[in-house]
């Protein structure tokens, strides 16, 4: 059952927006498509939406290896750039994994970065959920969880986040511009997100009235020739990643000179492969490093009584990605 | 025994005004009234009547309310219609008549592409923004009607339909 | 009767958006409605308290079970008129106001209390509970022939295994949805129904009124596939309260989660079988199953009803038991026991192949039952190895293991099984009117889900009567209408066959009477077997004489004629011979076991069911069947929260069904078959495509990987093999 109905409130300026949008009980829609589905199932009941949809921040430009990414862009229009596609394939691919066609046309990069998580206790209003009610448990714990993270999870949260854009921007480090009231920051996307707590699991380390203004990618066009975002799911297309895994390696005379990969469906939040990354620069491209990759994504996994499978899964998939873009077999 | 609580704000709270909205569907202009959480889908299909826009899931997932905004494809179920103010919206109703039907219509029929008809609609203005990215090929067209649910099973007709009017 | 393949009959309507589904019917002043549920799995409604919605905006009524004990009680009323609660989510009031909006403010302005009991989840959590029912469906529970234990005993090969399937929903695209309205004692109920007439009664019943006063209207549905029927008439009844208190009509329309929970699912099952085996042939089969059924109604699919007749076998024993939980209510879906009894069935039988070192074909040729050995009746017809033939051609399945066994990143696999499905009848009316332009109206009270209804009723007449399909009305879904059949159980073509044959015929011999009696006219003396309708032409077989219908129809019957036919229902006991339709599947899966993907790649289907009307049609209700047992097969279930009994992930995101990039290419072979049993030689189709493909895929995952999966559906965890680093690339 949906929520009460909500003041409306069209931004047309950001620093409007911004006063706006720090008030108790306000929130910013941009797409929607995610707002929408908390909202008419209980659990999004703002007082206020802010729709931020409309502010000039849809800019896609490229400029001395800097890729900036206005965080009002669509995520089709992302996608079909000549510049992102030339220069940073691995976001467009990515996006073209998302969701379908018609919501690609709707969401926001911004609000696909903060869509929430899609476990299935979050999303039912009355079931144990610290994320959703602090204090209140996890259900998936002990309960259906096969689709729940590997890393990073607490006693009180085993959710994923579900974007699989922000893998790959994980994977190319990208960088966040926040504004606030109090002017803009930069964060790097990991530190967009939090670890979950014991009783409580909020999602971003946004406070209220951020607005997530714009991503920046810099120094890694020299990835293009070398990335592939790998998506495992059930079915062929439109379903959130079971385990997903973006890649990307720079190659200099037959030597890894660069690593990067992270992955998607086992953490709450797009997670890093620092130890596989490492294992790989400095070596040749081959069955023995990618599997010594693989071998180092699963460390520390911590599985549940459904998701075990998900551990051997990253670990083929990481060494998937990896013959799929080292150019060897 | 467990109560459920109602909400405690106060009832005159609850009901924030309507908010004006300019729309343009299939060439007609339409000047109205909304409530501010109303989705677009609410709007086309309940309050101006346009019932050939269908509400399968109205959470996104089946792709039944697609309509077309810009020539672009939305789901108008996950569209809040505050947002749209001035869009220029195409619906089945603006796509083509009995008598004048799209080839894509025409192709449909033909290729038996629907059964029930309740996804009908949505299959057919995403294919129609589908062509308008030229696809290439048979899987090309597949990934692209991904989100167009079909519970009949029509999916081999309705691809077929549309390979046919892409000339594949 | 002649095979068309004409355009679907209403298609320029539903490609247009003009299609009118019964919840667009928009009255003036219609109030719009939505149900409170409950929040616990088993226990008590304590209290419904609604002091405060009242004085919500737009509130028009709340209807909650004090009201329903102004119905009769009967089964279609007990969860609104008792307050115990059997499932989470089970509706304890429903509120209706100007707009959906303001009946969900409303709504979470009412206070609910309830007293929960320990529920029971899970099927596993009451196993030593099960029942055993007498009957599933119209079939004994269990059966037993000849002596399985010492057959089993003495047998060269024994297949034993436990097989399971998981809960699914049907969901068709259009959730249920009812507008109703009174005028003074009569009811008029626009509402998504695949049985409006079984509606009708029941409101008659529940409301104690005569069922003249009630009009039920399904002209268009969106889809059914089993779970429009009497789960909706308790939420469908509230609707009707809340207008009758308000004076104004009311629209209630369930929600997709709803869909989960209210209106039916398919049963889980637990299923034990035994094949013994001697020569090659089938010498015993136990099939042993235990299925979920609710708290408050027992029901069981045929599941292993199809183990006793599908093969050769002289010693054949077969249970069914229930477990009650206190989850929804399980239906017919889509194939009801045929999909998950054929999944144990067919799954043994390709593994009892493999140790006979046989192949699959061969064993299931070998092993034909060339009678109904349940009953002992002969078939009334079974073109079974028809289908195997031909299906195994079409396929290439015969150098199948010539074939590639790699395509990039997948392993090949191929598998086939056997599907069926009962062929019978229901009693019903057809009204034909042949108007004086020698244009024509077929009406019957019918409904029309998807499956082509419309054109298939259009056609017999047409055909039987010599008019062009566009010269002929069909017209469905409407109690004013003559009785027509619940759209279910691959019915409604056979059981309206005999009634329009009948009508048309009453109507032929008029025409033929009028046509000879006119002794100046071109037909003037002929008698009327001599006489042919074709072309709209009466046309004499001795001769070259003819004359136009709408001619005859001027001079004689300028108004117009009419004729009402009926069909009777299957006699069960009374039956000559056993009506079954068939059916041989034939995949192509890939596999990438690295990651665990499968893919369906290819399927060929040959079905022999009878004489098909219209290929085009016949053609797209196969596929469709197909892609049903292929969601089935590898994407449908749904979850139920072990500690709240809460049924998670209520929408599409979570509850998968195939989309288009999952589609394989299909190639459907029709074998048609002459049956004198059957009248028209019709049977059913429908069904015939969601049963056998599962085990079909299952097989072919064992070809593929070498891994028997003996659950359902098949996923990647099931599928995943060595990291692809070890693989063999």
């Amino acid at each position: 059952m949906s929520g009460p109905s909500f003041h409306y409130i069209e931004a047309t300026r950001l620093d409007d927006a911004l006063a706006q949008g720090a008030r108790h009980g306000a929130t910013y829609v941009a797409g929607g498509t995610d707002f929408l589905q908390l909202w008419k199932t209980g659990l999004a009941a703002p007082k206020t939406v802010i729709d931020i949809c409309r502010l000039p921040l849809a800019e896609i430009s490229y400029a001395g290896d800097t890729l900036s990414l206005g965080a009002l862009s669509r995520l089709s229009d992302v996608a079909a750039h000549p510049d992102v596609k030339i220069h940073h394939p691995l976001i467009a691919d990515a996006i073209l994994a998302s969701a379908s066609g018609q919501l690609r046309n709707m969401a926001t990069l911004g609000g696909n970065l903060l869509q929430r998580t899609r476990c299935p206790y979050f999303r039912s209003a009355g079931l144990a959920c610290n994320k959703r009610a602090p204090g209140s448990g996890c259900g998936a714990r002990d309960g259906e969880n096969r689709h729940a993270a590997l890393f990073g999870t607490s006693s009180g949260c085993v959710a994923t986040h579900a974007s699989d854009l922000a893998v790959a921007l994980a994977a190319l480090d990208a960088e966040i511009v926040v504004a606030s009231a109090a002017g803009e920051r930069r964060l790097r996307l990991p530190d967009l997100y939090l670890l979950p707590a014991p009783t409580t699991a909020p999602d971003s380390s946004l406070a209220d009235g951020d607005v997530i203004t714009a991503i920046s990618i810099h120094d890694a066009c020299r990835f293009a020739p070398r990335s592939t975002y790998l998506k495992i799911r059930d079915r062929a297309s439109f379903e959130f990643a079971v385990v997903s895994v973006a890649a990307a390696l720079q190659i200099e005379d037959g030597v890894i000179t660069a690593a990067r990969l992270a992955a998607g469906g086992v953490a709450p939040l797009p997670w890093r492969l620092h130890g596989s990354e490492a294992a790989l620069v400095g070596r040749a491209p081959g069955k023995a490093a990618f599997a010594a990759a693989g071998d180092l994504a699963i460390e520390g996994a911590t599985p549940l009584a459904k998701n075990a499978f998900k551990i051997p899964l990253l670990r083929s998939a990481v060494i998937r990605a990896l013959q799929t873009i080292g150019g060897v077999s | 025994m467990t109560v459920t609580q109602p909400p405690s704000h106060d009832a005159r709270e609850r009901t924030p005004p309507r908010i004006a909205l300019s729309l343009t569907i299939n060439a007609m202009r339409y000047e109205i009234e909304i409530s501010p959480s109303a989705t677009l889908l609410d709007v086309i299909r309940d309050q101006l009547g346009l019932t050939g826009t269908k509400k399968g899931c109205d959470m996104g997932g089946c792709g039944a309310c697609t309509v077309l905004v810009a020539g672009r494809r939305v789901v108008s179920c996950l569209a809040l219609a505050a947002s749209f103010d001035d869009a220029v919206v195409t619906t089945i109703e603006g796509v083509g008549t009995a008598d004048h039907l799209h080839p894509l219509q025409a192709a449909f029929i033909r290729h038996d592409a629907l059964q029930c008809g309740y996804c009908t609609s949505g299959q057919i203005l995403s294919g129609i923004a589908l062509l308008s990215e030229n696809p290439g090929s048979i899987a090309e067209i597949r990934e692209g009607m991904s989100g167009n649910l079909c519970r009949c099973g029509a999916h081999p007709s309705i691809v077929a339909a549309i390979a046919e009017v892409a000339g594949l | 009767m002649n095979a068309h393949s004409h355009a679907r009959y209403e298609a320029l309507l539903k490609v247009t958006g003009q299609a009118r589904f019964e919840g667009e019917i928009a009255p003036a002043g219609l109030l719009h409605a939505t149900l409170i549920e409950a929040p616990i799995a088993c226990g008590e409604l304590v209290s419904v308290d609604a002091v405060e919605a009242p004085t919500r905006p737009g509130f028009a009524t709340l209807v909650t079970h004090d009201d329903s004990a102004s119905l009769k009680s009967s089964a279609a009323t007990t969860l609104i008129r008792e307050t115990a609660i059997h499932f989470h989510g089970q509706p304890v009031a429903l509120v209706a106001a100007s707009t959906l909006a303001e009946a969900h403010d409303a709504a979470r302005a009412v206070r609910i209390a309830t007293a929960a009991r320990p529920a029971v989840t899970q099927m596993d959590q009451a196993l030593g509970a099960a029942i055993a029912p007498e009957m599933v469906g119209r079939f004994p529970a269990a059966t037993r022939r000849g002596d399985v234990a010492t057959a089993l005993g003495e047998a060269e090969l024994v297949i034993r295994n436990r097989y399971s399937t998981q809960v699914n929903n049907h969901h068709p695209m259009e959730p249920h949805v009812v507008v109703c309205w009174w005028e003074g004692p009569k009811a008029v109920v626009h509402t998504s129904t695949q049985a409006i007439f079984a509606t009708r009664a029941t409101i008659a019943q529940a409301f104690d009124m005569p069922p003249r006063n009630i009009r039920v209207l399904a002209r268009f549905l969106g889809g059914g596939f089993g779970c429009k029927g009497q789960l909706w008439w308790p939420w469908m009844f509230w609707a009707m309260l809340a207008s009758r208190k308000t004076g104004r009509p009311v629209r209630l329309e369930l929600s997709r989660a709803q869909m989960f929970t209210l209106v039916g699912r398919r049963q889980q099952t637990e299923q034990d079988l035994a094949l013994g085996f001697a020569n090659g042939r089938l010498t015993a089969i136990t099939h042993d199953v235990v299925a979920q059924t609710s708290a408050h109604t027992d029901y069981s699919d045929s599941t292993a009803v199809y183990s006793r007749l599908l093969y050769a076998c002289p010693n054949v024993s077969t249970t069914h038991r229930l477990v009650r939980t206190n989850e929804p209510q399980p239906v017919p879906m889509r194939a009801p026991g045929t999909a998950p009894g054929t999944f144990a069935l067919e799954s043994a039988m390709d593994e009892a192949a493999e140790r006979l070192g046989l192949d699959p074909l061969d064993l299931r040729v070998k092993n034909f039952a060339d009678h109904d050995q349940e009953t002992g009746r002969p078939w009334s017809s079974n073109s079974l190895l028809s289908c195997y033939r031909v299906g195994a051609e079409r396929f290439g399945w015969a150098d199948r293991q010539k074939r590639k066994k790699r395509d990039g990143r997948w392993t090949i696999g191929f598998g086939m099984a056997t599907t069926l499905y009962p062929a019978i009848r229901q009693a019903c009316r057809a009204r034909v009117r042949l108007n004086g332009d020698a244009s024509l109206v077929v009406q019957c009270g019918t409904q029309d889900m998807g499956s082509g209804t419309y054109t298939a009723l259009g056609q017999i007449a047409a055909d039987a009567l010599g008019i062009p399909m566009a010269k002929v009305t069909v017209e469905l879904g409407d109690t004013w209408l003559p009785d027509g059949p619940f759209s279910g159980g691959s019915q409604v073509t056979a059981s309206i066959f005999p009634a329009v044959q009948s009508a048309t015929a009453q109507l032929r011999a008029m025409l033929a009477s009028m046509a000879a009696s006119d002794a100046n006219g071109p037909l003037g003396g002929k008698t009327s077997d001599d006489l042919d309708f074709e072309g709209e032409l009466i046309r004499s077989r001795s001769s070259n004489a003819a004359e136009r219908l709408s001619d005859v129809l001027a001079r004689t019957a300028p108004d117009g004629l009419v004729a009402e036919g009926e069909s009777a229902a299957t006699d069960h006991p009374k039956l000559a011979a056993t009506g079954m339709g068939h059916g041989a599947v034939f995949v192509e899966i890939g596999v990438d076991s690295a990651l665990g993907e499968i893919r369906v790649r290819r399927v060929c289907a040959a079905f022999a069911a009878g004489r098909i009307l219209n290929p085009l049609l016949a053609r797209s209700q196969y596929v469709g069947g197909l892609i049903g047992g292929i969601g089935m097969a590898l994407h449908e279930q749904t979850l139920t929260d072990r500690a709240t009994g809460c049924i998670l992930g209520k929408s599409f995101a979570d509850y998968l069904i195939p989309v288009h990039a999952d589609m394989p290419e299909f190639d459907i072979a029709m074998i048609e078959e002459d049956d004198p049993h059957l009248p028209g030689s019709v049977k059913g189709i429908g069904m015939l495509g969601s049963a056998g493909i599962q085990a079909a895929i299952a097989s072919a995952v064992h070809d593929a990987i070498g891994k028997r999966i003996r659950h359902l559906p098949i996923r990647i965890e099931d599928c995943l093999g060595p990291a692809c680093d070890t693989a063999q690339r």
